[in-house]
């Protein structure tokens, strides 16, 4: 069976989906959905290293270790934002982080 | 027949992430966007299996479908989310933010696109047999250091929502996978008194 979906189309979609992402971060101001975006971001990076692990032939079938590892960040991540955006909301009534920069110099 | 149907399916499923993904980004509501975030999971799963790694296509439905998003929905549960315009799209600087876009988007796709297939897998087979075995042989140790910060991760989360005052004692985490939930409850509870 051929592969007709090449390499580049995958790599280019998680190139899309990156710059989404970081747009998302860039633009938007709410802690949660900053959050989220991060999470589009990670994504990624998953499908990348997916991509190269079963396509490219040059790491056999390591890049998808790392998925796993990026899956296990990912969790960390998102579990200790929401604790931090938690507590921040608990200080002070917003999530918005234009609004937060007391220790902005 | 059957070489129509993966190219096929690639589109479909790159539509709808990229579609999905800029939801997120322009909804408005901010649950719109954590559904359209866990859309976008999904369809990312499909297009790991259509890369023939089900394994991470399962794992991907089960942490970021299951466990990220219900923690993202509880984060917006448990904050106020002010309806705020996004008042930096499509302004007047629209010209000028997409000649930037263009200029750094170009040479990502040359480059995207200039990677070819070089392997030869087979296709079919799955993935989760050389997965187990590079996880456990040669990468047991991070596996480990792996385990130990989600545990840390658990705690830290837990600590960072701990009420110091009455009440807020022995619980204990009772979640793993929403290690903020349990404590977090009295926190809004409390500030609707």
């Amino acid at each position: 069976m051929t592969t007709l979906v090449p390499l580049g189309a995958f790599i280019a979609l998680s190139a899309a989906l990156f710059f989404i992402g970081m747009a998302g971060v860039l633009v938007r101001r709410n802690a949660v959905v900053i959050l989220m975006c991060v999470e589009l971001m990670l994504n990624a990076a998953n499908l990348a290293l997916v991509a190269f692990s079963r396509r490219l032939g040059l790491i056999d079938e390591r890049g998808s270790v790392f998925v796993v590892f990026v899956f296990v960040i990912a969790a960390a991540e998102v579990a200790v934002g929401l604790a931090i955006v938690l507590a921040l909301y608990r200080n002070r009534p917003t999530v918005d982080v234009d609004e937060v920069r007391e220790m902005k110099g | 027949m059957l070489d129509v149907i993966e190219p096929i399916l690639f589109g479909v499923l790159a539509l709808a992430i990229v579609g999905a993904a800029a939801g997120v980004v322009l909804a408005d509501r901010v649950t719109t966007s954590a559904l359209l975030m866990a859309f976008t999971f999904l369809n990312m799963a499909g297009m790991f299996v259509l890369l023939g790694a089900e394994t991470i296509a399962a794992f991907q439905v089960l942490i970021y479908v299951g466990a990220i998003t219900v923690l993202i929905l509880y984060g917006v549960m448990f904050t106020p989310q002010a309806p705020r315009a996004y008042g930096l799209f499509f302004q007047k600087q629209t010209p000028a933010g997409a000649l930037i876009a263009a200029l750094a988007g170009l040479p990502v796709m040359v480059i995207a696109f200039a990677f070819r297939d070089t392997a030869n897998i087979p296709p079919r087979g799955g993935d989760l047999v050389p997965l187990a075995s590079s996880i456990f042989t040669d990468f047991a140790f991070p596996f480990e250091v792996a385990s130990v910060l989600l545990l840390a991760a658990m705690v830290g989360a837990i600590v960072l929502v701990k009420r110091e005052e009455r009440g807020s004692g022995s619980a204990g985490p009772n979640d793993t996978t929403s290690p903020e939930h349990s404590r977090a409850k009295p926190v809004i509870g409390r500030a609707r008194e």
